[in-house]
């Protein structure tokens, strides 16, 4: 018999949540261990806060013990009753593992409102407990199967030390990277996106992280007309003073479904590199080539390398129908000129039911998953390269999770500039690999 | 006092991967739920497929996997499977060992004891020693033998796999034998060093899958998946380029003895996907990497990167027939009649052939337990049987696999099926090499020999 819970991932994120964030670790579960009140707190005692819980023919009933169940030892315990989706609450006070559970000497005698007895597969209550718990007055349920998990902290101190370590190892292989065949020294990954998804405060979050502290060096609008009106492509230093870091992030317009946003040939532009940092959009049509921020003849160090497409998790379900067609078009257009593109989905601490103690594990989330499915099947992305992130936003400090979804996204882009450097034409890197060897004898 | 385990978050996670995703839920530990063998055992029965941590010090743990720790109190003496593992902490990094032993652990005197050959191999004590023999060790790459006082004792429920061991023990196996492939191609050489890279066509209908090939086996010597090749999820094709992929070790490693070469893909009304003229031409070796594909008109050799006179190296010498298995059985007759003209060129051409058939649901059923063939009830499918009749190419040249389309990590199953296919076709490349006139291999021997 397996010994895997009965809770649905609802279920169970409901209940992990309404006790504020734990994580659920089976101990004992009476189909396959036997309905034995005596089995049960053998292996139930001494395993820190537990959740008992009740499966009953249209409900769940939990029982929940803030502290170990020791032996005549009084616990106090609150009770919730889970109907679909719907959750209530009520404490009920202290009790002994003996007397919630009928074991011994005290058995029926004593006066308790609410007793488990697996035995006889039923749970004894009285009218007011049920009441207080929004369910139908009844004297006894019946028990169909009976579950009980150890609750352990989502995000642990132990957890939070590997978390750290985790971090650790991404920062010092992202100061470390080189480009494939050290053609360019800074990787160029362009940002694109709908207006708002993001972008630019992915920008902030991954300074952020190098500095040490949240900064906001690009401005971040939240309405819908989005601030980044130029073309920005930032640097970053490892610290203060740190010497850079071997990437920019260029920030662009948002895309919007009707007219304005990011316009066609700018994308092209930029991604030739024929567009300076901090040129003026405009919406309206694209960059003249007479213009002062166009650069004739950008070099493959000027160009994109690598395409981020920054959507809000939130909003996937709702891109409109032109939204759509114009990213499978860049994407197109893309793929014709041979430029490697990733996705980031933002804003998924934002979700329904999801907290922040989720995002250690976030990639095991099934509603992050479908999400993942879903920019999958509307837009076409490999899941392996679509990356989870939760930006910077209101936060003074850094928190250690959060920066190893934003490194390892950004990670992630550096191995596809690497595909896309190791992809390019023999002639154009040859020609390259020639003038750093030139570069390389005139300083000797 | 806290129930919480000694191990790191990041060697959990370490030896959950490796598990094959498994996640760990603690049972038991000794400090809190006393130190006798009969109260672990009380806790952890019933509990289905366990592992039992014992720490030695800060930085050496060892462990044994059990089906089940029912079997702990029966006298039986029929031996059972256990997975046993080490992990050391050597500077920053863990290293993690493992053995498979046909023995379980059984209770003896208050005690649990292994035993192989009527002789104890280990034994877990009451009073926190722990005795382990020479062949453990040795197998573990531990520094010590005999016995050992040790810290705690740890039991957790391995969460994700069924029930026993199998699972488990064919992932192990699994990753020992991909290691053993991946050395392989690594040291593989063209017969007769004729050539020093094998050039593996591939060509298939739209969407089967070619281009995911290579970035699957790409994503393998990489040790992530990746999407170098541009793959196409809609119905139009994305490959309109022909493409000649070499493939490095690593980022930073050398090129591989092999190139893929990616062609649009094939469409059944004329006047789309691949043009059929360019067959030859691709596979003679006259079209350079990046041609442009005209779906309406073929190469002409006035084509500016025309390859007039091409060398043994530039040829096509294995073609790998790319299908999507779920879409065999109902290919269109035009499809088909664009199938059997390819084929035939490749005929003409005398060029090694194979089939390649993708998107494979269940990867773990494909090869035998082994790893070393494929199972009889995946080469007896009609869609298996179907390509061998239509193509004529042999049972065991028809290699399936699974490509990584939408996954996050790598799997050895999956890497043995694309590193096998791959070897299949370097075997058949090598037939083929074999199999050339004389006057053409003679010659690029004359050629070469000059400048050795």
């Amino acid at each position: 018999m397996a010994v895997t819970t009965r809770l649905t991932w609802l279920h169970e994120k409901i209940l992990q949540n309404h006790l504020g964030g734990k994580r659920l670790s089976l101990l004992y579960k009476g189909s396959a261990h036997g309905f034995c009140n005596g089995v049960l707190l053998d292996r139930c005692c001494n395993q820190g806060p537990t959740l008992t819980v009740i499966y009953s023919e249209d409900h769940i009933i939990g029982a929940y013990a803030e502290e170990s169940y020791q032996e005549r030892k009084y616990a106090s315990v609150i009770l919730f009753a889970l109907q679909e989706t719907k959750i209530s609450e009520w404490k009920l006070g202290l009790y002994t593992p003996e007397t919630l559970f009928c074991y011994g000497v005290t058995k029926y005698n004593s006066p308790a409102n609410f007793q488990i007895d697996v035995r006889n597969r039923k749970v004894i209550t009285d009218l007011k407990t049920m009441e207080n718990l929004g369910l139908a007055h009844k004297y006894t349920i019946s028990i169909q199967d009976c579950e009980v998990f150890r609750c352990e902290d989502s995000l642990d101190e132990r957890k939070i030390k590997g978390v750290i370590e985790l971090r650790k190892s991404l920062l010092s292989a992202l100061r470390t990277y080189e480009p494939y065949g050290s053609l360019v020294q800074q990787i160029r990954i362009l940002l694109l996106g709908p207006i708002g998804a993001g972008k630019s405060s992915f920008f902030n979050s991954v300074r952020s992280i190098f500095q040490g502290h949240v900064t906001h060096q690009a401005l971040v609008g939240t309405n819908t007309t989005g601030i980044s009106e130029k073309y920005r492509t930032y640097s970053i230093r490892d610290g203060k003073n740190g010497k850079y870091l071997p990437f920019i992030l260029c920030d662009s317009l948002g895309l919007s479904e009707k007219e304005g946003g990011l316009c066609r040939d700018d994308i092209l532009y930029i991604l030739n590199g024929n567009i300076r940092d901090r040129y003026q959009f405009n919406p309206m049509e694209s960059i003249k080539l007479s213009h002062h921020d166009y650069i004739d003849s950008p070099l493959l160090k000027d160009r994109i390398h690598c395409v981020a497409f920054v959507f809000d998790a939130s909003s996937i379900e709702r891109f409109s129908s032109q939204m759509i067609v114009k990213i499978k078009r860049i994407r197109r257009e893309l793929i014709n000129a041979g430029v490697v593109h990733v996705a980031l989905l933002t804003h998924v601490d934002s979700m329904d039911l999801i907290t922040k103690g989720d995002l250690i594990e976030i990639e095991r989330c099934v509603p992050v998953r479908s999400k993942l499915e879903e920019v999958q099947k509307k837009l076409g992305f490999a899941l392996s390269d679509i990356s989870v992130v939760s930006n910077y936003s209101s936060e003074w400090e850094l928190d250690p999770v959060k920066d190893v979804l934003i490194l390892s996204a950004l990670r992630r882009m550096l191995w596809a500039a690497d595909d896309f450097l190791e992809d390019l034409p023999l002639e154009r890197t040859g020609n390259l690999r020639e003038e750093i060897i030139k570069c390389a004898q005139g300083k000797k | 006092m806290e129930v919480t385990t000694r191990l790191t978050w990041n060697d959990e996670n370490h030896l959950c991967k490796l598990l094959g995703n498994v996640s760990l839920s603690l049972l038991y530990k000794s400090s809190v739920h006393g130190g006798s063998i009969e109260n672990m055992v009380e806790r952890c029965s019933h509990q289905g497929c366990t592992i039992t941590m014992t720490y030695i010090d800060d930085n050496m743990i060892v462990a044994f996997m059990l089906g089940n720790y029912i079997n702990l109190h029966e006298s039986s003496t029929e031996p059972n499977d256990s997975l046993w593992f080490s992990l050391q902490k050597k500077n920053d990094t863990t290293e993690i060992e493992t053995l498979l032993l046909n023995t379980a652990p059984k209770i003896i005197d208050e005690q649990l004891v292994c035993r192989l050959s009527k002789k104890d191999i280990f034994i877990l004590c009451r009073d926190n020693k722990i005795y382990l023999d020479k062949m453990i060790t040795r197998n573990l790459k531990l520094r010590f033998y005999g016995y050992h006082q040790y810290l705690e004792r740890e039991v957790f429920r391995v969460e994700g796999i069924k029930d026993n061991l199998d699972d488990t023990k064919r992932i192990m196996k699994a990753r020992e034998h991909r290691n053993r492939l991946l050395a392989d191609i690594r040291a593989y050489k063209p017969y007769a060093d004729l050539v020093s890279e094998i050039r593996i066509l591939l060509v298939g209908p739209i969407g089967s899958g070619k281009s995911s090939f290579f970035n699957s086996v790409k994503s393998i010597f990489h040790g992530h998946v990746t999407g170098q090749a541009i793959v196409g999820s809609d119905i139009t094709s994305i490959t309109e380029r022909y493409r000649i992929y070499s493939v490095k070790d690593g980022k930073n490693g050398k090129s591989l003895p092999f190139m893929l070469c990616d062609t649009m893909g094939l469409v059944g009304a004329e006047g789309t996907g691949l043009c059929m003229d360019d067959i030859p031409h691709i596979l003679k070796g006259c079209m350079a990497d990046r041609y442009q594909f005209n779906s309406h008109k073929p190469i002409t050799p006035e084509h500016s990167t025309f390859i007039t006179s091409p060398s043994l190296k530039d040829r096509i010498h294995c073609v790998a027939y790319v299908l999507d298995i779920n879409s065999i059985d109902n290919l269109s007759s035009k499809m088909l009649a664009k199938f059997k003209q390819v084929h035939k060129e490749v005929l003409n051409c005398g060029i090694a052939h194979v089939a390649l058939l993708i998107k494979v649901d269940d990867c773990s059923e494909v090869l035998q337990d082994n790893f070393l063939n494929m199972s009889r009830s995946m080469t007896s499918q009609s869609q298996v049987m179907n390509v061998h009749k239509m193509l004529g190419i042999p049972i065991s040249n028809i290699l399936m696999v699974g490509n990584y389309a939408s996954d996050l990590e790598l799997d050895p199953i999956k890497d043995i099926l694309i590193l096998s296919a791959l070897r299949q076709m370097l075997r058949a490349a090598d037939d083929f090499l074999e199999d050339l006139p004389l006057e053409e291999t003679g010659a690029i021997k004359r050629v070469l020999q000059p400048s050795i």
